[in-house]
């Protein structure tokens, strides 16, 4: 009880070091909760009130439930891969908390607690108002509630030990000092993949069904079974809950819950020397393999000199870090789920066709808000403790954060353009908005990368050891809420011409017309507004930015 | 080369710093000594423009390091007490980017004679993760002298040093100001400062309470047999 009393005092006073932090925080955990319980709600009341399938109503919801349990405990194994590594093995008060006159066993308990509080929590956010909001609508007795939520703990618990077992795994396999990056990068991919088989499955045939389809396949839902999965005991415990009964399969998944985590405890306390010294470093040099020459290679010479050398310098820290190059892997998983999306759509009509690229305009501009929170925020970040070296050369702050917008904007810009160029051509546009998607893609990789490099300068985080912890900043959903806005403002922008097109005919607007060239200024000065200001912010806050300690 | 006047530091409500005083000539090497938390790292970290003085000024080579931050930056050559480095770049890459940014005249020539002057040619071309503690601090040093700096700030010079190291940077420190340099360094290691320091400051809750050689201190506590741990025990204590 001790750990745990000074585990949660230090947490407690991490929140009230930062008590604008920790409102945002806990207020977007709110909006998050109160979202999933308003939309729990009105599902459950719709197949209630669904023409004909009010028998099966009940079924449904159940499998909806046992659906979401099962995604959801997916997300928690793969999260907790890197989460297992970093807390078992990179935890700073590890040696400090092992050399103390405390059994092993209770510090991995500690440990392992950890894992889960820190794995699980996302995932709980989202489940427990539905779990409330399905207790509402069915008039539960007050004994569901306790039962729902411990049968939700044991589920957790399960894929966070399969995680933590499978860090202990790589820890003993992967290439020494490279598990935690191989973990992140393996994490990555699979979300990756995960994406594109979502994908795969075409949820837009739905759209395409009459009703009858609509209830077959609903039935068919209804009477799947899948009773070897734990997230379908999970949902019978919830489920006999309801009726304030405590389920044999309530009993089953709380037993195996704590077996797999006193499992994992003993386990980590064994195999925790032998992980560790992985963990903690390369084969000592002499050992390793030879990664420079005296001279140096050919596109070095030429890429040298721009941004003083910090754009070679982060190509060649981006290219030898998987938990960085493992971030292009989402890019192209995103542009290619995004390009099937919009190419899969098929429509005769011109004026249809043109509707869904101005609608690509638009959501060009959100995809690339959501690529440039993990390729351009963190940039800066990613300086980490060595950003000394930086700090006290002779260099202006805004040289620095102008050659990491210049490293940001090249993946960006050939997404942008590439996408816009990709959709344009294969929905065979007007002119106008053919000239308008790559345009408006190319616009929105430099204000996406200027406001993801400035923002990251201005609201840096150098103790961050990934990419993905980064952009979990006030600093990151300030980016994300500017991002957005600059997606809205242009899609405005657009709309004229968009309208033009559509109301005229294929060749009503020209962009060398007076007023094409008006919207195309109004763009320009739209994305340099996006672009320059938040890069000249970043670079006045990280000139004043001063270490802590 | 190195001038402190009045610096007073703040963060909050806590004073780090409080109207420090104190000049480096060309030639001389000062050390700040004192206990932890005295205020030693936050005056290096204001010398060499890592944080903003809340008071007082900083100037080097006659450059007001807040003012004209990149002219005095130029001139130092700074290494700081943990060697943090990007673990993912070899040695030789490490100070290649080094000399790009700072755009040092014929840095791959230089780079070469510093890695052999640091015993480090055998693992430049090997990532810096692989390093122990010391060649990290090694490499750190080379990187400080890249562009031949007229003033070097050292934060704990021999943190993580073995004895041959340790001697190799006093040596080196020495041969810095010799050569017309000027050196400003940190430590908690009386044997250090008595061992190359022209000047002593001692330091304490963010103030100097004395100041000058080791013949000065002495003479100061009434003590001409006296080592510089007694002086510093005596002065610190007078000051609490």
């Amino acid at each position: 009880m001790a750990l745990v009393a000074m585990r949660l005092r230090g947490s407690l006073n991490g929140l009230r070091r930062r008590p604008w932090r920790t409102v945002i925080g806990t207020a977007l955990l709110a909006v998050v909760a109160w979202g999933m319980h308003a939309l729990t709600v009105r599902a459950l009341r719709f197949l209630d009130g669904y023409p004909d399938i009010g028998t099966i109503a009940d079924a449904v919801a159940r499998r909806s439930l046992e659906g979401l349990l099962a995604v959801l405990m997916v997300a928690v194994a793969f999260s907790v891969l890197t989460g297992a590594i970093g807390t078992l093995y990179g935890s700073v008060d590890l040696p400090f908390l092992l050399s103390q006159p405390v059994p092993a066993y209770r510090v991995f308990a500690l440990k392992v607690a950890e894992t889960y509080a820190a794995s699980a929590m996302l995932p709980a956010v989202f489940t427990v108002p539905v779990l409330v909001a399905l207790g509402g609508e069915r008039d539960a007795p007050a004994a569901y509630y306790p039962i729902a939520l411990l049968a939700l703990a044991s589920l957790y618990a399960l894929p966070v030990a399969v995680g933590a077992l499978l860090a202990l795994v790589l820890m003993r396999l992967a290439p020494a000092g490279k598990a935690k990056e191989f973990a992140t990068a393996a994490s990555v991919v699979v979300a990756a993949g995960l994406v594109f088989g979502l994908r795969a499955l075409r949820p837009e045939q739905l759209q395409a069904m009459t009703p009858d389809e609509f209830e077959r396949l609903l039935q068919g839902f209804a009477a799947l079974q899948l009773g070897w999965l734990p997230s379908s005991w999970a949902a019978d415990a919830v489920w006999q809950g309801l009726a304030g009964r405590f389920s044999a399969g309530a009993t089953l998944l709380l037993a195996l819950a704590l077996v797999v985590l006193g499992g994992l405890v003993v386990l980590s306390s064994r195999a925790y020397a032998a992980g560790w010294y992985r963990a903690e470093g390369d084969a000592p040099w002499g050992g390793g393999r030879r990664r420079s020459s005296e001279r140096p290679p050919a596109w070095e010479r030429v890429l040298g000199p721009l941004g003083g050398g910090l754009v070679v310098k982060d190509l060649r820290l981006m290219l030898r870090d998987p938990s960085q190059w493992s971030q292009l892997l989402v890019l192209a998983a995103l542009a290619g789920v995004y390009f099937i999306s919009t190419a899969s759509v098929s429509v005769g009509i011109q004026r249809f066709r043109d509707v869904i690229g101005a609608i690509n305009v638009a959501f060009l501009g959100f995809l690339l808000a959501g690529v440039g929170v993990r390729l351009a925020f963190p940039l800066v970040s990613l300086e980490g403790e060595a950003v000394w070296l930086l700090r006290t050369a002779p260099v202006r702050a805004w040289r620095i954060v102008f050659a990491k917008f210049l490293g940001a904007l090249p993946p960006m810009l050939a997404l942008g353009v590439g996408l816009g160029a990709a959709v344009a051509g294969r929905l065979e546009l007007s002119p106008a908005l053919a000239v308008a998607a790559p345009l408006a893609g190319g616009l929105a990789a430099f204000a996406t990368a200027g406001l993801g490099v400035g923002l990251g300068a201005a609201f840096p985080r150098f103790d961050s050891v990934n990419p993905h912890e980064v952009a979990v900043s006030s600093g990151g959903l300030l980016y994300m809420a500017l991002s957005l806005a600059y997606a809205a403002l242009s899609t405005l922008l657009f709309a004229y011409p968009t309208w033009r097109s559509l109301v005229g005919g294929r060749n009503a607007f020209s962009w060398t017309a007076p007023d094409g060239l008006l919207v195309l200024a109004a763009l320009v000065l739209l994305c340099a507004l996006f672009t320059l200001v938040p890069l000249l912010l970043g670079s006045h806050r990280l000139s004043r930015w001063e270490p802590s300690d | 080369m190195i001038e402190v006047r009045g610096l007073v530091k703040r963060y909050g409500r806590f004073t780090a710093v409080d109207g420090l005083s104190f000049e480096v000539a060309a030639g001389r090497v000062l050390a700040l000594l004192g206990p932890n938390g005295a205020g030693k790292s936050t005056t290096i970290r204001a010398v060499t423009g890592q944080v903003l003085p809340t008071a007082g000024t900083v100037t080097v080579g006659g450059h007001d390091v807040t003012r004209r931050p990149l002219e005095a930056k130029a001139l130092i050559g700074y290494v700081p007490d943990r060697p943090y480095l990007y673990p993912n770049l070899t040695g030789r890459e490490l100070l290649r980017f080094l000399g790009r940014l700072r755009r040092v005249e014929g840095a791959e020539e230089r780079a070469r004679e510093l890695l052999e002057r640091f015993e480090l040619t055998r693992a430049a071309d090997e990532l810096v993760q692989t390093y122990s503690h010391g060649m990290r601090q090694r490499l750190t040093f080379c990187a400080a002298l890249l562009h031949r700096p007229r003033a070097l700030v050292i934060d704990e010079p021999m943190v993580g040093l073995d004895p041959r190291g340790a001697r190799d940077v006093r040596l080196l420190m020495r041969r810095h100001a010799d050569e017309g340099g000027a050196v400003l360094l940190t430590t908690h290691s009386l044997a250090v400062a008595e061992a190359v320091a022209d000047e002593i400051v001692l330091m304490s809750r963010g103030r100097a309470v004395a100041r000058g050689t080791l013949a000065e201190l002495r003479r100061r506590v009434g003590d001409d047999a006296a080592d510089l741990e007694e002086i510093f025990l005596r002065l610190t204590e007078e000051a609490a």
